[in-house]
């Protein structure tokens, strides 16, 4: 699968349905010019979402944002990219069973089911097509069997050339790449004592939210398939309410534990949420 | 005589003679006219188009139809035929469709509404009920929904607006993790999670 995503050239339309009932329309298109790899992702509906990867460029066109680029080598879309481009990665976290096969949007398929090793995350039902191990669909469950977010292709097409419109794409007048003010991850006096099978700590350092400007400590986890957001934040003591809330398949999870506000967002069911959140342990510092 | 005006009306099914050629008086029409019809059938049959089931005579059926016709008399003009009123009158009585589909459009709303009010006792109950252990039920409101509960508006509005900056936050980070994450496999010096 993961060789057939890079290598061929192929335009893919899919639906993202949402657990509230919406959904959006993709095309998607992948080709391999001249040894590079380039991707375009379209969002078919509304003023749009244009999203080019050249290489490791990554270019985002959205509405109300000035088009910028970023380094990359895979554009965050709504599919996980992990799973598809180094479904190695996530052998730590998950188990992958083979189904069966049946047929989907036209082809046929071979379902292969992907559950987490402790049961922490949402389960997914995945249909690979037979003849070049494409995605066809993609099934996320929650811990009851109830699908939650679904990606279902419509169309496929594999082609022997790249589609002509990457021919039109001119790689020199992509936008200014954005450069990260790297700043050195800063130890905070925190740490926290419990993970998921399988998810590791990819990013960590301090900035500010948009909107509200705070200063919060973030430090990011992934296990391949899911990215979990952990805020920290010092309160007054107090002066915020634990609880949660769903929004589309994300969880956001707010707990406060003394001086420090603890949220906790990303697709995974809100009792492992909870878990993160509350194995978050403040050092106290010797002064 | 007879076998020229034959042969004529021959060309004539045949398109090869105009009617003016057939100089028709009272004797000959008749005959002519029976002709005419085995003619056709004739050349239906040639060409294998004959319908399949025959039914000969349908002219004959056709004018007795008409003879039984009752007489319709017009009917008297009133202010619907009048060409402009007639199409408005139609539109009006669409539109009382159009508003009786709405109002069922509008009470199924507020079903739904109704159903998905949140109960007054958990105003903050947005969230499906699960028990969590030490956290109290629901919590925090989802974005889009109006508050319930008798709050400051300022402190409703001021968590609305924190739980959009977490989750733009969350889609922003995740979208430059993967500019970072190829350095970070590099170095997999990251602390691993103690598993509890």
């Amino acid at each position: 699968m993961a060789s057939a995503l890079k290598q061929l050239n192929y335009q893919v339309s899919f639906v993202l349905v949402q657990p509230n009932g919406g959904f959006e329309p993709y095309l998607w298109r992948h080709a391999v010019q001249n040894g590079i790899e380039v991707e375009h992702l379209s969002l078919q509906n509304g003023p749009g979402r244009e999203i080019v990867r050249i290489g490791d460029l990554v270019s985002y066109f959205e509405p109300n944002v000035p088009a910028y680029s970023i380094r990359s080598t895979s554009i965050n879309g709504p599919l996980p990219v992990t799973l598809f481009r180094q479904p190695k990665l996530l052998e730590e976290s998950y188990d992958f069973v083979v189904v069966g096969r049946s047929r989907v949007a036209g082809r046929s398929a071979q379902q292969i089911r992907i559950i987490s090793k402790d049961r922490s995350r949402y389960g997914y039902n995945l249909w690979l097509d037979q003849d070049s191990g494409l995605l066809l669909k993609l099934d996320m469950m929650n811990l009851q069997g109830e699908p939650l977010e679904q990606v279902q292709v419509t169309s496929l097409h594999v082609t022997p050339e790249p589609d002509e419109y990457f021919l039109r794409i001119e790689e020199d007048k992509m936008p200014e790449t954005l450069h990260l003010n790297e700043t050195d991850p800063v130890p905070g006096n925190w740490k926290v004592n419990w993970l998921p099978v399988g998810m590791v700590e990819v990013r960590r350092d301090m900035h500010r939210l948009p909107m509200t400007g705070q200063m919060v400590d973030y430090v990011m986890f992934s296990d391949g398939l899911i990215d979990v957001s952990l805020y920290l934040q010092a309160v007054q003591p107090g002066s915020s309410e634990n609880g949660w809330l769903k929004y589309g398949a994300n969880t956001l999870l707010s707990l406060q534990k003394g001086a420090l506000e603890i949220t906790v967002v990303g697709k995974l069911p809100p009792q492992t949420a909870n878990a993160i959140a509350n194995s978050v342990q403040y050092i106290e510092t010797p002064q | 005589m007879k076998q020229q005006k034959l042969e004529n009306l021959s060309a004539l099914v045949d398109g090869e003679q105009s009617l003016e050629g057939l100089a028709l008086d009272d004797q000959t029409e008749r005959e002519l006219v029976d002709k005419w019809r085995s003619y056709h059938l004739i050349r239906d049959g040639l060409r294998k188009e004959l319908p399949p089931q025959l039914d000969f005579d349908i002219s004959s059926k056709v004018s007795a139809a008409l003879e039984n016709e009752p007489t319709i008399l017009a009917p008297r003009k009133g202010l619907r035929d009048l060409p402009v009123i007639g199409h408005v009158i139609p539109f009006v009585r669409q539109g009382g469709q159009f508003a009786l589909a709405a109002s069922v459009a509008v009470a199924m709303i507020l079903g739904v509404q109704q159903f998905n009010q949140p109960k007054p006792e958990q105003p903050f109950s947005s969230a499906p009920a699960l028990a969590i252990p030490g956290m109290q039920q629901g919590g925090l409101s989802p974005v889009s929904l109006e508050q319930t509960r008798p709050l400051p508006q300022t402190d409703a509005l001021e968590q609305k607006r924190r739980i959009n900056a977490y989750l733009t936050d969350h889609e922003r980070q995740m979208r430059l993790k993967a500019s970072q994450h190829s350095e970070v496999s590099e170095h997999p010096a990251q602390p691993e999670p103690q598993q509890k």
